[in-house]
């Protein structure tokens, strides 16, 4: 009897649950959500993530505001263990994801996160790294670069933000692509800080964001030599491709810019999220924004961006495995 | 008493220093331990020549801890301690502040503690407060603390 | 003379509204505890979006200004700083509020502060290409030492003994370094799971000055505080410019300081304030007052702080480098509405450009004229009883503390940091140098490491670091800041500024 009891207790308490589930992800979201950006404010990853979630707040997108968190430190780590690790799976907590970074930092260990950490939700931005240096360098194209590269090993200094991140991928990938060895310099404080590096003459080169140099060369501090992508730039016609100047160097080190949520999140609430936000970022306003700012776009919905996110772990696992 | 007291803070330091000297020079990767190298060097040196000053009594003399503000300080600092480390999350933020509030005010006023009047006053002031905060950071700034007012 | 022709686009009522609106808006977010004028800034990011380019910029330019400003007011009243360029504020401004001149702090600290504010920004509209080429022969090395510098400055003029200051730096520097390393990404000193994202600045800024106050309040016991409840002297307006022109001295030193180093990027809007404090007690004539409510201490940083805001601009508007984390997010502001600043950013968007340096300009005067309205009633703040100010003090310290990133760790990060500093600053230990170690330790690791990988790629270690006029002038002034006050600590026998923040 008791038994019975018990067992009617636990089916209807378990009914009860899923349907409280089920009616609370139909009523997602109800209160803001927040996005977390692991980058300092006035970052390119903080500045864009304020744009794409402008429309948010509109009735036919989620209804309700979407908040920007910055988690900064150690090029994203600080903010990605903390959504790993800490973050609430329910759907009110986001985070903008920085492809290769996140992954090649996963690869290199030390962190609680990998790719299997998060549910990739839709992708809104791609920019690609490009080759700098400044503008009374000797160098003009790719080839003078390693001529010089060959001739000097270990002494051509160029800047990048970070370790493991895409201009460090970048710099990887040139100098296994032109066999030499060069001198990488990652600084703190994002691709400005690197920029600044070149601008000042600190360093003879740089790998930076496509749309950070193509402002410093607006600005005429910079010439660009190469692009690290499969094809030219919308933003940069005249800066011809790696490929194009004889080095294999494929998209790898593109720096794709979305939001994932944490595993575990409901499924429902990351379908409402996988349908919605790709219509987010495609709000006119945004477009017009993120155009305005030199922020090259590149909207993936979710099924895209897994596909993505399996071939970096693959390149970048065999890219890093002798470091 | 008073040599004692000022010994053990330059120990508690000497000792922090020693540590970081010790980790920044055993562990791996050295690169990434290059500053911290630099630094515990300063550190390490610092912290002796202080502790020697001390045992010297050669150092700037310093008011120190006595009985009586020990004992004073005693009840706030445990409110201090709970508020902080069990309340701002157990309770919410907005219920642990109202409370909080309301206790150092009754823990440190002068006005008697039986007084109509003075009650009436703290209370109004821990309302006062509690409000500006939650309209500047909870509805201004939006900032979602782990539990709101109410639930 | 160029900007002039541009006056009247800021006069218009919406733009006029905006800038009134910054301005206050500015003030009140300067004012929280938490908020450093980069998230005040990024807060109204968004508000930009739905205006003109123009307007935008007038609303984040006047908010810019009136932060730094705005900062001094806790940092006067509460003594916590609102933001790390506020810390030199707090040392005097703090005594002469507790001293029942706190009305006369405030109004002199904004009146030094638009002073300042006007010079800097008219050196910005002069000077700005001249500038900007000066601010980028600052390399690695030179960051370096003028991080070190910072850190030195202030730990043999913060406190009573001159060990203690430096030991208390090394400590900042010690605490800069838990957490991942920046490059490598390696994890260091993390001994409890709540420090492995490293110690935040703004809620250590806020535990280190705020709580041991708090504790203070609470050591002293019940009754009797009455007594000690300083009486506000209401301060006419007229009587504190009177003041301000008696004391030209330190308005000069301040504006000039805090101009140069605004320049330099990353490091300058840090310490401008500090090192106009230390500069002006070391030209004053009666040094020993400073740290016991000086007003000079007041206008000297105050002057540096709001002094610093043009120049360091210049890199951003003419180079395109933002040199400050608030110049970056202000290099937001310009984006989103397609200008990108540049060498000819004042030939292609002339009105955006001066509309936005005008705000500033304009900015600095509706700030004084706000701030010294506040100034009156917030003076009061101070008249507040005892147990009234720890309560709300403590409270301001919990919620500016989460606030910054919404995280209860920083929360326990600021309590354990304010309670270990109460205990330190009985034993003659003092703040001021481990947030400033704190602060600027990522400043020095970063470009000791840079400076060092390029070094052994090209000229040696020794070679670059030591070499060079910029390099070695640097070095002599960190040398200079350590012996000076140390001989003069040894011939008076430890009497020295007993300044204690």
């Amino acid at each position: 009897m008791m038994r019975w009891i018990f067992g009617i207790m636990l089916a209807v308490t378990g009914m009860l649950s899923l349907v409280a589930a089920a009616m609370a992800d139909d009523a997602y979201p109800e209160r803001p959500v927040l996005l977390m950006v692991s980058y300092g404010a006035g970052g390119a990853t903080d500045f864009q993530a304020r744009i794409v979630t402008l429309a948010a707040g509109e009735e036919d997108m989620l209804a309700q505001p979407i908040a920007i968190v910055n988690k900064p430190g150690a090029g994203g780590r600080v903010g990605w263990n903390w959504f790993a690790t800490e973050a609430e799976a329910d759907g009110y907590t986001l985070a903008a994801y920085n492809i290769p970074h996140f992954v090649a930092q996963s690869i290199k260990g030390g962190v609680q996160y990998s790719a299997d950490s998060f549910e990739p939700i839709a992708n809104w931005g791609a920019d690609p790294a490009v080759f700098v240096v400044g503008k009374d360098s000797a160098f003009n194209s790719m080839s003078d670069v390693i001529t010089f590269a060959k001739e000097n090993p270990g002494k051509l200094t160029f800047s990048g933000a970070g370790l493991f991140v895409g201009h460090h991928i970048a710099a990887l990938q040139i100098e296994k692509a032109a066999g030499v060895k060069m001198a990488y310099i990652p600084t703190k404080g994002g691709g400005a800080a690197a920029m600044k590096a070149v601008i000042a003459g600190d360093v003879l080169a740089g790998v930076n964001n496509l749309s950070d140099a193509f402002r410093a060369r607006e600005a005429g501090d910079v010439k660009i030599l190469g692009v690290a992508d499969l094809e030219r730039n919308d933003f940069l016609p005249d800066v011809p491709t790696m490929m194009e100047q004889g080095l294999d160097v494929d998209n790898a080190s593109v720096n794709f810019r979305g939001v994932m949520a944490p595993k575990g999140t409901p499924q429902a609430i990351i379908d409402k999220l996988a349908a919605t936000l790709p219509k987010m970022f495609e709000h006119k306003n945004v477009v017009k924004r993120m155009k305005a700012g030199g922020s090259p776009m590149h909207i993936m919905t979710r099924e895209e961006v897994q596909a993505m996110w399996a071939k970096r772990q693959e390149t970048l696992s065999e890219l890093l495995k002798g470091l | 008493m008073t040599c004692i007291q000022r010994l053990l803070p330059s120990a508690i330091i000497a000792a922090v220093g020693v540590w970081v000297a010790y980790i920044s020079y055993t562990q791996e990767p050295a690169d990434a331990f290059l500053f911290p190298r630099l630094i515990a060097a300063g550190f390490v040196m610092l912290a002796v020549w202080d502790l020697a000053c001390n045992l010297l009594g050669a150092s700037v003399p310093a008011p120190g801890m006595d009985a009586t503000a020990a004992l004073n300080l005693a009840p706030g600092m445990l409110v201090l301690l709970i508020y902080i480390f069990w309340g701002a999350k157990a309770l919410g933020f907005y219920t642990a502040t109202t409370i909080a509030v309301l206790t150092i005010q009754l823990l440190y006023d002068p006005a008697p503690r039986h007084l109509f009047r003075a009650w009436g006053r703290r209370c109004l002031i821990t309302a006062t407060f509690v409000a500006v905060m939650y309209g500047l950071f909870a509805k201004l700034l939006g900032v979602y603390t782990p539990k709101e007012f109410f639930h | 003379m160029e900007f002039l022709y541009y006056f009247d686009e800021v006069f218009e009522p919406i733009a006029l509204m905006l800038l009134i609106g910054g301005t206050i808006g500015g003030l009140i977010l300067g004012a929280t505890p938490g908020l450093s004028p980069t998230m005040a800034v990024a807060l109204l990011i968004p508000f930009t979006f739905h205006l003109e380019p123009a307007q935008g910029l007038i609303l984040l330019g006047a908010a810019y200004t009136s932060t730094v400003a705005g900062g001094a007011v806790s940092a006067i009243l509460l003594r916590i700083p609102g933001a790390p360029a506020n810390i030199a504020t707090a040392i005097d401004g703090y005594e002469m509020a507790r001293r029942g001149r706190g009305a006369l702090a405030l109004q002199l600290s904004f009146l030094s502060s638009a002073v300042g504010g006007v010079i800097g920004v008219l050196l910005l509209i002069f000077l700005t290409p001249v500038l900007a080429r000066w601010a980028l022969a600052f390399g690695p090395s030179h960051l370096f030492w003028l991080a070190i510098l910072g850190v030195t400055i202030i730990g043999t003029l913060g406190s009573g003994s001159i060990v203690k200051g430096l030991l208390s730096g090394c400590i900042g520097f010690w605490l800069s370094t838990i957490g991942f390393d920046d490059i490598l990404g390696v994890q260091r000193f993390v001994f409890h799971p709540v420090v492995s994202g490293g110690v935040n600045i703004i809620p250590a800024l806020i535990g280190l000055f705020a709580i041991p106050q708090v504790i203070t309040i609470f050591a002293k016991g019940r009754g009797r505080t009455d007594l000690e409840v300083a009486r506000v002297a209401s301060h006419p307006i007229g009587a504190a410019i009177g003041e301000l022109s008696q004391r030209p001295r330190a308005l000069a030193i301040g504006t000039v300081t805090g101009a140069i180093i605004g320049l330099i990027p990353g490091v300058g809007g840090q310490i401008a304030g500090l090192v106009a404090y230390d500069q002006t007690k070391k030209f004053s004539r009666n040094p020993e007052s400073f740290g016991k409510g000086e007003p000079d201490g007041v206008i000297a940083a105050e002057a540096a702080n709001n002094a610093m805001v043009g120049p360091s601009l210049a890199p951003l508007l003419t180079l395109s480098i933002p040199g400050s984390p608030t110049a970056a997010v202000l290099l937001g502001g310009l984006l989103i509405h397609g200008i990108f600043p540049g060498s000819d950013l004042f030939e292609r968007h002339p009105e955006v450009a001066w509309t936005f340096i005008n705000s500033m300009l304009l900015g600095q005067i509706l700030m004084l004229v706000f701030g010294l309205y506040i100034a009156g009633a917030a003076a009061r703040v101070a008249q507040a009883p005892q147990q009234v100010m720890a309560a709300i003090v403590l409270a301001l310290a919990v919620f500016g503390a989460y606030s910054v990133q919404h995280s209860m760790g920083d929360v326990y990060v600021m309590a354990f940091l304010g309670v270990a500093m109460y205990f330190l600053e009985r034993f003659g230990y003092s703040a001021a140098p481990i947030v400033l170690g704190l602060i600027l330790g990522p400043i020095a690791e970063a470009n000791f490491v840079q400076g060092a990988m390029i070094a052994n790629a090209s000229v040696g270690l020794a070679n670059y670091f030591f070499s060079g006029w910029l390099n070695l002038t640097l070095i002599a002034i960190v040398l200079l800041s350590i012996m000076f006050p140390l001989v003069r600590q040894l011939r008076f026998g430890g009497t020295v500024g007993a300044a204690k923040i």
